[in-house]
């Protein structure tokens, strides 16, 4: 599982809305770092990456929350809801394809058949989740969201992801 | 899913400590409100519920860590080890039913290819009495279209997945009243400053 990046200048003191605008924004970096693995969709990995990490900004978005007013507010998270809905749809079926994969070499012959089809199955369910996952990011790109989460921060927090200039971990 | 209290009394010009300590009172409570729930196993949305009510305080936890003293990981591992549990147990929740649909499906495409056989049978009936060529292709043709043969490995894994349901539901058990005679909820709360009132 892809590690957590460090939040840039996050001291343990800081006040509660500086420290939002400095998790939130990094989780987002970190969430998009994979955006192009996951759209390439060659390694699964990218994918679940990804998906991890927009669970740890819904987390962060979530424990903040109380920093933002709520109205506004309320969209972004609808939005990163949203992002790691398309991606878990996608993942679980990794997930089943490659366990049940994985598993059918200690499979009794007579049980096979089951099992080849199931994966087959999931396999075609999978190629369809696709155009879901490359929608989803044309939709973020047409809209614009990144830049209007950035101002969002900068306008409740005084953070800009410029000046963060969030990195994955150096290992 | 069960959405998250709203949490009361926030200042997010304060610290981020004082306004943790109050966020993370507020989840502790909702992972317990599922205590009087959790002895039955056939309560799969309570116990959904719970490992999502565990997931946010395991990620708060993780949060809001650098702003206190203590040292939360031991009470993070704990709280993630309940979550893995009830995160594979929700998954044979998810996994028998799509199982089972599945089953449901074979018989689906089966039936539609017998459907589609026998039409084209009596779309032939025209050209006279079937020989026995013909029989014996219109049975080799279904059989093709049966799917019998896929029934046997669905019906195993249904059957591993729910065995696997059941030892998971009594490990988790387990950790749960393993957590609460070593006082866990007490001893978190003490290390967050939360006045367990």
């Amino acid at each position: 599982m892809a590690k957590a990046w460090e939040v840039p200048g996050l001291a343990g003191d800081a006040r509660f809305r500086e420290a939002a605008g400095r998790v939130i924004l990094t989780r987002w970096a970190e969430m998009m770092s994979y955006r192009d693995g996951t759209l390439l969709g060659e390694d699964i990995e990218e994918l679940h990456s990804m998906r991890v990490s927009s669970r740890r900004l819904r987390a962060a978005m979530d424990a903040f929350e109380g920093a933002f007013p709520a109205k506004s507010f309320r969209p972004l998270l609808r939005q990163v809801k949203e992002i790691t809905d398309v991606l878990g749809d996608a993942r679980d079926l990794d997930v089943a394809i490659e366990r049940l994969g994985g598993a059918l070499a200690d499979t009794p012959p007579d049980e096979r058949p089951g099992i080849e089809g199931l994966v087959a199955r999931y396999r075609a369910d999978r190629a369809a989740e696709t155009p879901q996952i490359e929608a989803l990011f044309a939709d973020l790109e047409h809209d614009a969201f990144e830049a209007h989460l950035d101002r969002y921060m900068a306008k409740h927090t005084g953070i800009r992801l410029a000046d963060l200039k969030p990195k994955p971990p150096q290992d | 899913m069960a959405k998250p209290r709203p949490v009361k009394g926030l200042d997010p010009d304060r610290r981020m400590r004082p306004n943790a300590r109050k966020v993370l009172a507020v989840r502790i409570e909702e992972v317990y409100a599922y205590d009087g729930v959790i002895a039955d196993p056939g309560n799969v949305r309570e116990l959904h519920d719970l490992r999502i009510a565990c997931k946010r305080l395991r990620y708060l936890l993780e949060i809001f860590a650098i702003s206190f003293d203590d040292d939360l990981t031991p009470y993070i591992d704990e709280v993630k080890g309940l979550q893995d549990l009830l995160g594979d147990i929700h998954d044979c929740d998810v996994q028998i039913p799509m199982l089972e649909e599945h089953l449901a499906w074979l018989s689906g495409r089966e039936s539609e290819a017998a459907r589609r056989l026998v039409e084209r049978r009596a779309a032939r009936r025209n050209e006279g009495e079937p020989s026995e060529a013909a029989f014996r292709a219109f049975r080799r043709n279904l059989d093709v279209g049966r799917r019998g043969a896929e029934r046997a490995g669905v019906h195993a894994l249904i059957g591993r997945r729910r065995r696997e349901r059941e030892e998971l539901y009594a490990r988790f058990v387990d950790e749960w009243r393993r957590l609460k005679a070593e006082r866990f909820r007490p001893r978190l709360e003490a290390a967050l400053g939360i006045d367990a009132g």
